[in-house]
């Protein structure tokens, strides 16, 4: 057992650089420890152990960010992301958000509602590996990136993430001071409204835009991280990279028992939207175009290209980006060309007319 | 340092990164084959400063009571680093490993977090910052025109916003008309404000519990304590300790309290008072207890002798700060004085619990965006509290601050108040290095938050072995320790 365990470290240690195998495996380690043989999760010492960082209303790289605190929901907050090119109020170093004008009354600013990961229970929208990811996005994408902080399993079951989605969704759209584009009339101006998330971002993603598609509220895209999606059957990537690359395939079901109503399986609709107890999205026509990212050693990726393939079923457009060498959270450092491809795709996608 | 891995909040030095990688190797194996490994890990370890991701290893593995690993020895062994326990419950790591960290970093921090009510407020903000501003260009008649304009926008204001508004708008008014506060504030005055505090919102609870909490773990297996306190007030600190240390196994200590404080306006000797009333709860818990209160008008008039110290082999002794140290940095040298004469006293533990905000900063304009900003989250903290007296005294006691570091310049402007980034920085000059505070520490006082009635918007959160208590992701108070540079551990 040792042995096998040995070959498994090494294997993934020649994939990745030596600095992200110690996060990746850092984040492993400490999340073992944080997850309970009944269940229970040991939120005191994960909130210990996670790496967090305040707001900045001075711009940093020309990116500077505040905190929206949603007082109805316990624990739900957003951290928006802006660019200090954007007209914004400035004192001394500072800025304070104007919330009389819109972004731009000349251009287009994507504003992209962010989701991260976590497995549904770890991670905050203000731990480190996150905030640098929003900032690098922002000026990757010239875009505004809006950081929600959800409800976590297993305190807060399916549906709260979605719930607070969908919140998020609502609030973004309502801030005239989120609004964009060439306008004549100050009607013509909208919020130019993009969601993105990895792991069970992902996944928050893909159903805040199905309910969005069926009330007909516009979202433009959707970004899916190598996005959370599983079922009962065990697929051939599952079987052959369990516990190759930081991921087994147990912890994977540790996070949807956590997750899940109890007692429910991994078909239900929101680990498996495609399958089983899934549905149809075909006719569903104001669904937003896609980009998946899938990681070619993530023991999920057929749930994704099957997730993927299942899109392109409807007549929905999917754009898809399959990265063979990379392993999960190959985008939390910039040392590599994968995290370069991912974000040129990104730029493209929420920029098609640049 | 690894740039990459620090900016996500891991520090790593480039040139350990293989060694870390073997440690992670080293105990994902031994989780895997010791039987309860990670379930003790995960309860029973206390954790320490996961950001220095090699020591973090490095005590779980120990934990473990894992063998070297059978691969040839690094080239560079750290025969200084040494690691020893405490009781089962801390552990400390010893100076050489643990360096006090650089300069704090270029870019200074400045968090901004917004309720509801408050992007409606915006306007106000706006107009606060121009008012700053012309006052910053002794554009008077145009700060005139504005502290009008905001008393105005304020009245259509709801909670927190209008409060902070109307506290910041009056010490502009003061700066424009040259009407400055006078000061120090009636003692008894400002105890009573807060012992209000006290009770709206757990700063201070917070404060104190997390000191108490290094204080005790300092003094296991001491027959004879000695705490320090810089910051007597009402002495409210003290009892919890007290009690503490009565419940010790084995019993307690017998425990000597010298209060410093600044003499009363009447002439009272209220130190003595609060003295007397916490020798009486000495006596109902059976702990040997001896008091001395000790006036000083600052801090910097002490000296060690003053103090009747007795050796260090016979009394071990802790020195105790809560939102003091910061007013030493109105007069140059005092700091310095002071914390050199903490070194004369040779304590085991010095405790230091100080708002996380940078008010000191040398441009008026900064200040008063980083104040603002740092007083609109405090007070929208105290708006879920329960009782409207205790809310309504703190909001003076914290309007009296806000007006000090708005209005008032020099010597008198007093709440100069520091980051802990800056404070590290000082300490570790003054030849002091870090002692670390917990898991266990941050267990016990997120449980203590979970109790707290008024709002379930505070948060606890662990900077570099440092505890910091804030509301929502706004760090508002930190709690750190400090040891003297050249003092070795000893195990018990």
């Amino acid at each position: 057992m040792a042995g096998s365990n040995e070959v498994n470290l090494n294997e993934s240690r020649s994939v990745v650089p030596l600095n992200t195998w110690v996060l990746i495996s850092n984040f492993k380690l400490a999340y073992n420890l944080l997850r309970r043989a009944d269940g229970t999760f040991n939120r005191e010492l994960a909130e210990f152990l996670d790496r967090k960082v305040p707001s900045n209303s001075i711009p940093v790289h020309g990116v500077w960010s505040f905190d929206h605190i949603d007082q109805r929901t316990p624990g739900l907050f957003y951290r928006l992301y802006l660019q200090d090119s954007h007209q914004r109020r400035c004192a001394g170093a500072t800025v304070i958000p104007d919330m009389d004008k819109p972004l731009s009354t000349t251009d287009i600013v994507p504003v992209i509602i962010f989701f991260h990961g976590g497995s549904f229970s770890h991670s905050s929208a203000n731990s480190a590996i996150y905030d640098t990811f929003c900032r690098r996005l922002v000026n990757v994408s010239n875009s505004v990136v809006v950081s929600v902080n959800y409800r976590r399993s297993p305190e807060h079951r399916f549906p709260c993430a979605y719930e607070d989605g969908w919140t998020a969704l609502e609030w973004v759209r309502s801030r005239k001071w989120l609004r964009s584009g060439r306008s004549e009339s100050e009607s013509e101006s909208k919020v130019y409204v993009y969601m993105a998330g990895d792991s069970s971002g992902g996944n928050i993603v893909h159903h805040v835009a199905v309910r969005a598609a069926e009330e007909g509220i516009e979202v433009l895209g959707n970004i899916l991280l190598h996005p959370l999606f599983g079922g009962e059957k065990r697929t051939e990537s599952e079987i052959r990279l369990d516990g190759k690359y930081f991921v087994k395939l147990q912890d994977r079901d540790w996070y949807w028992r956590a997750f899940l109503p109890e007692g429910e399986d991994r078909d239900h609709p929101a680990c498996n939207p495609f399958g089983p107890r899934g549905r149809s999205l075909k006719g569903l026509s104001s669904f937003p175009k896609t980009l998946v990212c899938v990681a070619g050693l993530d023991l999920l990726q057929d749930w994704q290209l099957a997730y993927a393939n299942s899109l392109r079923s409807f007549s929905h457009h999917v754009n898809l980006l399959y990265l063979k060498d990379a392993t999960i959270g190959f985008y939390f450092l910039p040392n590599n060309d994968h995290f370069s491809s991912l974000m040129d795709q990104i730029n493209n996608f929420v920029n098609p007319n640049c | 340092m690894d740039e990459l891995l620090a900016v996500v909040g891991y520090k790593v030095r480039s040139s350990d990164m293989a060694e870390v990688a073997q440690k992670l190797e080293q105990l994902e194996e031994a989780m895997g084959n010791a039987r309860d490994g990670i379930s003790q890990l995960s309860n029973d370890t206390v954790h320490f400063n996961p950001a220095d991701i090699s020591n973090w290893l490095e005590t779980m593995i120990n934990n473990l009571d894992v063998p070297p690993p059978p691969h040839p020895p690094l080239p560079q062994q750290h025969s200084d680093y040494d690691l020893k326990a405490i009781a089962g419950k801390a552990i400390y790591t010893t100076a050489a490993r643990v360096k006090p960290s650089p300069a704090e970093s270029s870019s200074s921090t400045r968090p901004l977090v917004l309720v509801d009510s408050q992007e409606n407020g915006i306007r106000l903000v706006h107009t606060l910052m121009a008012c700053a501003e012309a006052v910053h260009q002794n554009n008077l008649s145009l700060a005139e025109a504005l502290v009008k304009q905001i008393g105005f926008l304020a009245v259509s204001q709801v909670g927190a916003m209008r409060k902070v508004a109307t506290y910041f708008a009056e010490a502009l008014a003061r700066r424009i008309y040259g009407l400055y506060p006078e000061n120090p504030i009636h003692h008894s005055f400002s105890d009573m404000l807060q012992i209000h505090f006290y009770e709206t919102c757990p700063y201070l609870k917070f404060a104190h519990f997390t000191a108490n909490q290094a204080i005790l773990e300092a003094f296991q297996g001491k027959n004879r304590v000695h705490v320090i306190d810089f910051s007597m007030n009402q002495g409210m600190q003290w009892p919890a300790l007290m009690q503490a240390l009565a419940l010790r196994p084995g019993g307690p200590p017998a425990f000597r309290l010298t209060g410093i404080g600044p003499p009363a306006a009447d002439n009272s000797d209220h130190l003595q008072e609060v003295g007397w009333k916490l020798a009486q709860l000495a006596e109902t818990i059976h702990v040997e207890f001896e008091y001395r209160g000790f006036v000083a008008n600052s801090l910097a008039d002490l000296d060690a002798s003053m103090l009747e110290l007795r050796p260090s082999e016979t009394e071990a002794v802790a020195v105790n700060s809560v939102f003091e140290l910061h007013k030493l940095l109105a007069r140059p040298g005092a700091v310095e004085k002071v914390l050199s004469v903490v070194r004369q006293i040779r304590p085991e533990i010095v405790t230091v619990v100080e708002q996380e905000a940078n008010h000191n900063g040398p441009g008026f304009l900064d200040r008063f965006t980083e104040s603002l900003h740092y007083y609109s989250t405090m007070f929208d903290s105290l708006e879920g509290s329960v009782n409207s007296q205790d809310k309504v005294m703190s909001e003076v006691y914290l309007g009296k601050q806000i007006c000090n570091v708005v209005a008032c310049e020099g010597v008198d402007r007093v709440e100069r108040h520091e980051t802990l980034g800056q404070w590290r920085t000082r300490f570790g000059s003054a030849g002091f290095t870090p002692v670390h505070l917990g898991s266990n520490a941050f267990k016990q006082a997120s449980m203590l938050l979970a109790l707290f009635a008024g709002g379930d918007g505070y948060r606890v959160e662990e900077n570099n072995g440092c505890l910091m208590l804030g509301w929502h992701t706004r760090p508002l108070i930190a709690t750190s320790a400090w040891q003297l540079a050249t003092k070795s551990v000893v195990a018990h």
